[in-house]
């Protein structure tokens, strides 16, 4: 571990987001472990009690309520996670995730996600560490209480402290006051951050994201007619010339055993993939012209089905910036662009903090970067603004990252050690000491 | 949310001196070098030369690379002839800066500039054009 000036506390950084758990050593500039949010599980349910045990964890939480009388809670009999947690693929086995909207809505994987973050990967005794947790700006304060609950109760962590990825990724571009737009795998938020503390009223999200890859996949399978099945499910295939019919070989020894939960983010990761290495937006705004003058791109899914996408590619992206009146018209409750995003936070500030904020607007999170999307924000946004300025790390582990960089810098201080909430303060205050210290 | 880094004594009495004792026309704050407390760079004094020339004087001792607050007595001229004058706050974080150094100025302000009461006007540059005289001299004069 990289330290300076005696400051070593060697304290532990979690960021949990919709796509990964992020955990790692604070002072160092990646976090070393990096997991999908996404887990695999069995039922508890009787039936399926003639299922192999294999790769069971020990300290396993969720292994009551026999029963099954309840479908959702103490229902995991099994769980896997990490690296070859859902993507290993195994028979009858779901896939959960335990974060709607960006939080924390089912809190029982949490623990299985920490301890594989912490034990199996970094391979680390998370007693002997403090954590420093991060938490979305709309996080509801019962949800801290139990983050800090779990903490210090089940890992029994000597400190704690959870802070705001907002103002972490503020801080980390050098800013007291920003516009940090922050864009998660399934929720793109704006979050005003000023001398270093949200500005409640400004915040706004969506589920934008959510949309973004909806489309893709609809696009895939309707215009292209694509199969998204996964290589898991695949035996073998022959390469074919593009767009024609792929010849593939499903496994049928697996079909029988694929859970629909399973199947469906299997198919998600292909459309991601695509999306990812394909998809891209035009920088100053829809153009025929331009976006038939950009080159296509080939692509081929695990089927071996391949094709070169071209104007298709780009409208993807437009769906970040602009939605058409006849998707308005169908559907009321679309989730908003990112400029409509911007103008709600800026609208609810006060209008000298307005120029402030956009002449300091921070980029982060994964879906940032989507090609051409920075480009495109910046373009968008001097239509409105005289002054604008995008600060966008290039590069892609801090932009990823931003939160948890952030945080690793923080907890690495050694000033910072007297704001830790320790294990005996826990035991003396309980749960109020967290919102009173953690502000 | 802040890094607990605090303001040694030095910084506040350098302030007092620029506001009640027109003493100095700028003063440039740094972080000691263990990063515990934010201690005094730099103090000019006050002399009567040209504002302009003052002032480009003053961004000389900020560099592309390393993050400083300052506090600095800009006085100007208002368009009818009256003379103002403000006490600016900056906090310089430039963008090729390392991101350990912004994250700790950034975390670490609120430490200084509490103890500074009467700053009129605050600066975040994160490039010379955001401070340049004249980025500053609007944002002096507005409401002046």
């Amino acid at each position: 571990m990289v330290m300076y000036g005696g400051d070593e506390v060697s304290a532990l950084v979690i960021d949990i987001g919709s796509s990964s758990v992020r955990a790692g050593y604070a002072g160092d500039d990646t976090p070393k472990a990096v997991i999908p949010s996404s887990f695999g599980f069995r039922r508890a349910a009787k039936e399926q009690e003639d299922v192999l045990m294999q790769g069971q964890e020990n300290g396993d939480s969720a292994s009551s309520n026999g029963s099954g009388q309840e479908p959702r809670k103490s229902a995991y009999r099994e769980v896997f996670a990490g690296q070859s947690g859902p993507a290993l693929w195994r028979s009858k086995m779901e896939v959960g995730n335990p974060l709607v909207d960006g939080l924390i809505a089912d809190f029982e994987p949490i623990p299985h996600l920490i301890r594989h973050a912490v034990t199996s990967v970094l391979q680390c005794d998370p007693t002997e560490h403090p954590v420093l947790l991060t938490e979305p700006s709309w996080n509801t304060p019962a949800n801290r209480e139990r983050m800090a609950e779990i903490m210090f109760e089940e890992f029994q962590v000597p400190a704690f402290y959870i802070a705001n990825t907002g103002v972490l990724n503020a801080f980390a571009a050098g800013k007291g006051s920003a516009l940090v737009i922050d864009l998660g795998e399934s929720t793109a938020s704006v979050t005003p951050v000023v001398d270093g503390f949200v500005l409640r009223k400004g915040l706004a999200h969506s589920a934008l994201p959510k949309l973004i890859h909806n489309h893709a996949k609809h696009m895939l399978t309707q215009k292209f007619g694509v199969e998204l099945w996964p290589h898991q499910l695949i035996g073998s295939k022959s390469p074919v010339d593009p767009n024609t019919k792929p010849i593939y070989k499903l496994r049928d020894d697996r079909i029988p055993a694929v859970t629909q939960s399973w199947r469906e983010w299997a198919e998600n990761r292909e459309v991601d993939e695509w999306v990812q290495s394909v998809a891209g937006t035009l920088d100053q705004g829809w153009n025929d012209q331009a976006a038939a003058a950009r080159p296509p791109k080939q692509y081929e899914f695990p089927t071996g089905y391949n094709s070169f996408f071209g104007y298709e590619r780009l409208t993807i992206g437009e769906q970040f910036f602009h939605h058409s009146p006849s998707l308005i018209a169908a559907n009321p409750n679309l989730p908003q662009t990112i400029p409509a995003l911007i103008m709600e936070s800026l609208r609810a500030c006060d209008p000298e903090l307005r120029q402030v904020l956009v002449g300091n607007i921070v980029l982060t999170g994964g879906t940032s970067l989507f090609s051409g999307l920075a480009d495109r924000l910046s373009n968008e946004l001097a239509r409105h603004f005289p002054h604008v300025k995008i600060h966008a790390p290039g590069n892609p582990i801090e932009r990823r990252y931003g939160g948890w960089l952030g945080g690793s810098i923080l907890a690495s201080l050694g000033t910072f050690h007297q704001l830790w909430v320790s294990r005996e303060e826990w035991q003396e205050h309980g749960k109020a000491i967290i919102g009173q210290r953690c502000k | 949310m802040s890094s607990g880094v605090t303001a040694n004594q030095a910084c506040l009495e350098a302030y007092q001196s620029l506001k009640l004792g027109k003493k100095y026309r700028y003063i440039i704050y740094n972080l000691s070098k263990d990063n515990k407390e934010i201690v005094v760079e730099q103090t000019a004094e006050r002399s009567s030369g040209d504002a302009i020339s003052q002032y480009e004087e003053f961004l000389t001792h900020l560099s592309e690379a390393e993050c400083r607050w300052a506090v600095y007595d800009f006085e100007f001229e208002k368009e009818d002839g009256g003379k103002r004058s403000k006490i600016v706050f900056f906090s310089w974080s430039p963008d090729t800066a390392k991101i350990k150094q912004k994250m700790l100025f950034a975390s670490s302000k609120s430490a200084l500039k509490l103890g500074l009461v009467g700053v009129a006007v605050e600066i975040q540059g994160t490039d010379f054009s955001e401070i340049s005289y004249e980025s500053v001299l609007d944002k002096a004069s507005k409401g002046a």
